[in-house]
């Protein structure tokens, strides 16, 4: 039996391949890629609701900046940044801001007319185009030498559990949003989970012959023949599963801790389990691009454990003049800009599998935000900070732009990705092409 | 059958072609010449006559025969030789030599002991079948998860209506049964009382109830947001933003098995679209696709069911009905897959299937001591301390999380044998077998707690503790799911892929009447099985059908008010319980023309349970061969006249014939190409006597009265409760059956529990 044909089979049956467990005679799952060719990786992660702009951009251009409070956790990498300013999500239309700016923020092209009322302006459905990761990753996986087992793979971290315009970045197509992931236990499911199947099967298979042996003895001699014959199938995916053991991953599996809910207050535990599962996969080479959804647009995160009970989303709409509000929000900030730092480090530290320097170094980490500011809802400066040299952009710079659309610096991630596309979302916004500054 | 490999005769195509049977020539001349010389021996009639397939040392030819396995006994396998073999020409072997060739085999190959001949169709070691498996580890789970059960009599759906979007509890402004849910309302509101049609919200709530066991497609019709559970806790479909230029039909594969029921929760709402619209539809296995009936559908929500989406290979039916007795690479394979989505399954509830929480300080003594009950309910058996340190103890380390152990002892317990497989000979037989065999043997599923309890208190020695437990087994939907299998077997439901006709000639006849049939069919097997006498002899005499009012237009009856099916009596004094009923009759049919072949040899075989050959060769019935003024029956006597196919169809054809009043969608008619049906027949039965009938009823006394078919429904449904050959039970066992059944009134119930007091207290070594 083909792996193949069997999810080919299961497919028409519509049964969902979620339940597809190990299958005996899965191809090799690809882990030795060709270590002469670059592996260039992109990795989108969001936090939402605005930052706060004080604390945040820093004041100076070029390449000597200082990093306000919200940025110091990047301090060790301060040369290999590169903050952009001044890039406006322009697209306008149906949803109100935090759906555009969730759901355009990567599509950069407007949202179909739908049932979905937000606090303002019309409601609105689903982004009618896809989003510039799957764009990528579509190109990886149509050339066999950057082609990988996913392609892709999408985190979240404490992401509601329902699909709509505020919940969802990425898009395979116009009407077609993908979930994140947002349990590390599901996750690892989907990237390890039938090469721990089989070590747990390849485990007890001597016993089941061993029991196979012991039923026979009562049975009769003809009965007999059928255990026989049943236990030499055993014997035979017992040596199947040595010669697929003998693959070997770059790095190994990461041992997770068990039971950790997935919820609201583990987020610091969640959040570190799920980076480490990315960067592991990545250096496995599962995929190239990986995108990383903390929470959800007007997401209401409560970080209790940095002493703030109030919900993200209702702090970003206090206004300016709330010094309390405000540093809360730098708080929270801050704490998003640690995830990315602890992220940004794990790639430092982890060298390139089959290749030269770290991870880091073949990758570029995006940090975004649907809005530039919680309680104006702008859609313009969304905040950008960019980490690592996977991109080849040059590095260790503070950028400012006016109003500069951001569907152009969409086009400039696939342009360093090697795929040179001629406008991405709604062309109108694609004018000048790609930002010629960020190299 | 003994070992062919050859496919009964008549798996035949819609098309109008089937297998007829033609001449051929085989040299061997024995009784015309035996004047002279010495009757041949056994030996040498099988030299010459059947080593071609079966080969000298009984092994089988490959894509000829299989190796002869006994399960029949001397006569039987002489009358089968004499009927159909040689298959080139059955001719050729009769009597003596029968006999001879019948005697030799028996003792070459059925036994190498020739004194223990008798005891040669045995019972066999077999593992779960498919059916089994699915229905087992459902029912496992159960065990932990809860057992869904419907205790309401009430069908339809909860359903509620909001005045908000979002099915706010204040606005909830109407609350009512609906029966299904089909609703257009346009730019309307759905119900009065909600004002704004702008805005507005819908749930309908309750299970949903399958009739047979497979994949079900469940379609979603709206332009609105929505969302479908059925069975899962995540939605089936989740389509709740309705953005513009979105699919309006929403669809999704899941499996159900047959008696269970199944949480459904539709949710929808509506806000600034132009219109509504809620349909829900579902195309259950092998019927067309329409909206959930009211019948499949009740108000009560159950806990989900576990059910296993691994494709397994089919069962061998070689014998005629599925049995686990063949292993094969790809089942070893499919009880491993299979095994994982349970274990992962088990994994994803761990806390709540050991009824631990995970800072509970017992947690680890108390999932040690799930995995044990897990095992022993798989088993069907108290583990023995060896077996509870090798399957459990042995694999929770100190150093491990206990999440790791319970993996490997699901894996283990579910590739073991003692789960794997029923029948196990045991030196002693004791109370637990038969608590499995009775359960296998009636639900195809593993024993409920009353079972085990009485198997562990000593309660199940007896064949009157035996019929107790089975008296109370078959009120369980279990054991109806398992009959209705049962007779879609006996029925040759199963064996056709599509029902389909001229669609000049049937324009009504479309496959939503198809499906109605089929349902109309069950209907009229479940009132005579289970309500009243359960008299077998009504399945073939009774004169009434189940007809809605699809069905009704069809077959021009005119149905008092309502929309479900009605017991109405067809074509007054025409008509015979199954024999007649327009899905078998346009089954057993062409696509334009009815089919006395088809009908005759499925009356031989599967009501008078009678022997009849492969045809030794493909023969085309093409209707443009005959002239246009030709009965069907005047063509079919035509081209089966030659002397060699009359062997068989002198049989087949009048038994056909009888059946010449209902057309290919089993409409009854009085005239073919202007002229008036034949009906009369002459039969040669197996006794020899000449037995005259005309028409339906008539050829449905006759089996109704002939010992021989109550002997065939005995032996079928045996064979489908025990999975196992009947002679394996002792020789006479057929005829006592036969004699009980014909004195409780040909009660099946009573049947199935005297089938399952013979088949549970079978010891083999005694």
């Amino acid at each position: 039996m083909k792996f193949q044909s069997r999810r080919a089979f299961l497919k028409e049956l519509g049964l969902s391949t979620a339940v597809l467990p190990l299958v005996m005679h899965l191809p090799s799952l690809g882990f030795a890629a060709d270590a002469k060719i670059r592996k260039q990786r992109l990795i989108v992660m969001f936090s939402p609701n605005g930052i706060v702009p004080k604390t945040f951009w820093p004041d100076e251009v070029g390449d000597k900046f200082e990093l306000k409070e919200i940025m110091q956790p990047l301090k060790p990498y301060q040369d290999q940044m590169l903050v952009i300013k001044g890039i406006a999500d322009r697209v306008r239309g149906d949803g109100d801001s935090h759906m555009r700016g969730m759901s355009c923020l990567l599509t950069g092209i407007e949202l179909l007319p739908g049932n979905i009322q937000g606090g303002s302006h019309t409601p609105a459905g689903w982004a009618s185009g896809n989003s510039i990761d799957q764009e990528i990753k579509r190109f990886l996986q149509s050339q066999p030498e950057t082609r990988t087992r996913f392609g892709s793979l999408e985190f979240g971290v404490n992401v509601p559990h329902r699909a709509d315009p505020w919940t969802r970045m990425v898009y395979a197509g116009s009407n077609k949003p993908i979930a994140p992931i947002d349990d590390p236990y599901q996750m690892f499911e989907k990237i390890y989970g039938q090469m721990k199947d089989r070590k747990s099967l390849a485990s007890i298979l001597d016993d089941v012959r061993e029991d196979l042996k012991k039923v026979s003895t009562k049975l009769s001699s003809e009965d007999r023949l059928l255990l026989e014959e049943h236990e030499s199938y055993v014997r035979q995916m017992e040596q199947e599963l040595k010669v697929s053991q003998e693959q070997k991953l770059s790095v190994e599996v990461p041992i997770q801790d068990v039971g950790i809910k997935n919820d609201n207050d583990h987020m610091p535990v969640t959040s570190k389990m799920q980076i480490d599962l990315m960067v592991n996969a990545l250096a496995n080479d599962m995929a190239r691009v990986a995108t990383l959804q903390y929470t959800n647009s007007v997401g209401q995160a409560r970080m209790k454990w940095l002493g703030i009970d109030d919900g993200h989303h209702g702090l970003s709409h206090k206004p300016d003049n709330d010094q309390d509000a405000q540093d809360k929000l730098t708080k929270i900030n801050t704490w998003f800009c640690e995830q990315l730092a602890y992220l940004v480090g794990k790639l430092d530290k982890t060298p390139e599998p089959n290749g030269e320097g770290t991870m880091l170094d073949n990758t570029l980490v995006v940090w975004t935000n649907e809005l530039g500011k919680g309680n104006s809802h702008t859609l313009n400066d969304v905040p950008l900070v960019l980490v690592g040299n996977g991109l080849n952009f040059k590095m260790g710079r503070s950028l400012q732009f006016k109003e500069v659309a951001h569907n152009r610096l969409l086009m400039s991630l696939a342009h360093a990705m090697g795929y040179h596309v001629k406008t991405f979302g709604n062309p109108n916004f694609c004018g000048d092409g790609i930002l010629s500054e960020l190299t | 059958m003994i070992a062919s490999q050859q496919h009964p005769l008549f798996r035949f195509q819609l098309t109008a072609a089937c297998l007829l049977w033609g001449f051929c020539y085989f040299g061997y001349q024995s009784t015309g010449t035996a004047a002279e010389t010495k009757p041949p021996t056994g030996e040498q009639i099988y030299r010459k006559l059947c080593t071609q397939c079966h080969a000298t040392n009984g092994q089988g030819v490959k894509d000829k025969a299989n190796p002869f396995h006994g399960m029949k006994t001397l006569v039987e396998l002489t009358t089968l030789i004499e009927e159909t073999m040689p298959e080139e020409d059955p001719e050729i072997c009769q009597g003596k030599d029968a006999e001879q060739a019948a005697r030799y085999v028996f003792q070459q190959f059925f036994s190498k002991d020739a004194g223990a001949a008798s005891e040669m169709a045995r019972v066999q070691l077999s593992h779960l079948t498919v059916r089994q498996y699915l229905f087992t580890t459902s029912d496992l789970l159960s065990n932990f998860l809860g057992t869904a059960r419907i205790t309401t009599p009430e069908h339809g759906l909860r359903a509620e209506y909001f005045s908000s979007r979002n099915f706010q509890g204040d606005k909830r402004v109407e609350k009512r049964i609906d029966p299904v849910v089909n609703f257009q309302f346009g730019d309307k509101a759905p119900v009065e009382k909600i004002k704004d049609a702008a805005e507005f919200s819908m749930k309908w709530e309750g299970s949903v109830l399958p009739e047979e066991t497979g994949d079900y497609e469940f379609i979603l019709k709206t332009e609105n947001g929505a969302r479908l559970w059925v069975n899962e806790s995540e939605p089936i479909i989740d389509e709740w933003v309705s953005s513009q230029g979105r699919e309006k039909e929403h669809k999704a594969t899941i499996r159900l098995l047959a008696g269970k029921p199944y949480t459904l929760k539709l949710h929808v709402f509506k806000f600034k679209e132009k219109s509504s619209s809620v349909v829900l539809e579902w195309k259950p296995p092998h019927q067309a696709q329409e909206v959930i009936p009211q019948r499949n559908l009740t108000t009560q929500q159950v806990p989900g069911t576990f059910i296993s989406a691994t494709v397994f290979p089919p069962d061998d039916s070689v014998s005629g009905y599925e049995r686990g007795t063949a292993v094969s690479k790809s089942w070893d394979e499919a009880t491993t897959t299979a095994a994982i989505e349970i274990m992962t399954t088990v994994m994803k509830h761990l806390d709540r299937v050991a009824g631990t929480k995970p800072d509970d300080k017992e947690r680890d003594k108390k999932i040690r001591q799930f995995c044990h009950r897990f095992a022993e309910l798989a088993f069907r058996r108290p583990l023995t301390d060896d077996q509870k340190a090798f399957f459990v103890d042995q694999h929770f380390q100190e150093s491990e999380a206990p999440e790791l152990a319970v993996k490997r002892v699901i894996l283990l317990v579910l590739k073991s044998p003692r789960f794997l497989y029923t029948d196990r000979e045991y030196a002693v037989l004791d109370d637990f077998a038969i608590a499995s065999r009775l359960s296998y043997g009636l639900w195809d599923s593993l024993p409920d707690r009353q079972l085990l309890d009485a198997a562990k208190a000593g309660r199940l020695k007896t064949p009157a503790q035996v019929a107790q437990q089975a008296e109370r087994m078959l009120k369980d939907p279990r054991a109806q799911s398992k009959l209705r299998y049962f007779f879609h077997h006996w029925l040759q439901f199963d064996e056709k892929e599509e029902l389909s006709k001229d669609k000049t000639l049937f324009p009504d006849f479309d496959e939503l009447v198809v499906s109605d049939l089929r349902t109309s069919l069950d209907l009229f097997i479940d009132e005579v099985v289970w309500n009243g006498s359960s008299d077998y002899r009504q399945l073939l005499l009774a004169d009434y059908v189940f007809l809605n009012e699809r069905l009704a237009k069809v077959y021009d009856v005119k149905l008092p008010a309502g929309q479900d099916y009605q017991k109405v009596t067809l074509d007054k004094d025409k008509r015979a319980g199954v024999i007649t009923h327009p899905y078998l009759m346009a089954n057993f049919a062409y696509h334009n023309l009815s089919s006395p072949i088809h009908r005759g040899v499925f009356v031989t075989r599967r009501l008078l349970g009678r022997t009849l050959k492969p045809p030794p060769q493909e023969t085309e019935f093409k209707d443009g061969d005959f002239k246009p003024d030709m009965s069907t029956r005047e063509k079919v006597a035509l081209i089966t006249s030659p002397s060699a196919c009359m062997s068989c169809h002198s049989i087949i054809n009048p038994l056909g014939f009888s059946l010449e009043h209902f057309d290919a969608i089993g409409r009854y008619r009085e005239q073919e190409v202007q002229k008036p049906i034949n009906t009369a027949a002459e039969l040669i039965s197996v006794t020899g006597e000449t037995v005259k009938f005309n028409g339906a009823r008539d050829l449905a006394e006759h089996i109704a009265g002939d010992r021989h078919a109550h002997a065939a429904f005995v032996d079928q449904l045996f064979h489908q409760a025990a999975k196992q050959p009947i002679n394996a039970y002792g020789e006479n066992i057929r005829d006592k059956l036969t004699t009980q059944f014909e004195k409780s009134g040909y009660n099946i119930q009573l049947l199935l529990i005297e089938i399952m007091k013979v088949a549970a207290l079978y010891q083999p070594h005694s």
